[in-house]
């Protein structure tokens, strides 16, 4: 699966997209794990909600399955307009 | 109709194109958001406006089809830039076209409500010798 970052997370990230080949990661919650791990400082954004996470492009906010196909987005609070 | 755009835009013949193909439109709102010279007593340079292009669009189009849903509506326009912006240059134009005045106001509203709160846009705002990501506070 695909992973996006976008504006101030990628900044942390050092990284626009990544690709994952994990059969362990198969759901949202462990992939929220995978990226706090390997970006820790990433962790205190989880922790205070201020991430948001798109799976195919649709804001998810529960844990989820993913499939290997699946293209997710990981960024800040949007402003726009 | 949405467009996701670096370039700039004329708003009057954007609607005017749209316009001509409604006859029976009596009504016309529309919204445009400019980048401002300060923000946060802040002198602003430019911004940089980052988006996730693929998300925006299903995004856009999914707010267009709850405004239809809501509100008797000929057509409505989203016209969204991105990329470097200087200071006083246009970052947004929505425009909903309807027989009537109330439909095109409260749809263009709500539009506009949506977009600030959810289209995956980011706006970095330039200043003299720093920069900083700002989030919507409304």
């Amino acid at each position: 699966m695909k992973i996006k970052y976008f504006a101030w997370i990628k900044e942390i990230t050092n990284n626009e997209e990544e690709d994952i080949n994990s059969i362990k990661i198969n759901n949202l919650d462990n992939l929220k794990d995978f990226i706090i791990t390997k970006y820790p400082d990433l962790k205190k954004h989880l922790d205070k909600e201020i991430l948001r996470f798109a799976v195919n492009q649709e804001y998810v906010v529960k844990n989820i399955d993913l499939n290997p196909n699946d293209e997710i987005a990981v960024f800040p609070p949007v402003s726009g307009g | 109709m949405i467009k996701i755009q670096k370039e700039d835009f004329n708003s009057e013949e954007e609607i005017k194109k749209i316009k001509n193909l409604y006859l029976n439109a009596g009504a016309v709102t529309s919204f445009t958001g400019y980048v401002r010279e300060k923000n946060n007593n802040n002198k602003v340079q430019s911004i940089y406006l980052e988006v996730y292009e693929q998300m925006a669009y299903k995004q856009f189009k999914k707010i267009i089809s709850e405004a239809y849903l809501k509100w008797s509506l000929l057509d409505c326009l989203i016209i969204h830039r991105y990329g470097k912006l200087n200071v006083n240059s246009k970052i947004v134009l929505v425009a909903s076209f309807s027989k009537q005045r109330k439909d095109s106001f409260e749809s263009c509203n709500f539009i506009m409500d949506y977009l600030k709160k959810d289209a995956p846009f980011w706006k970095n705002e330039f200043y003299d010798n720093r920069n900083e990501w700002l989030v919507n506070s409304n």
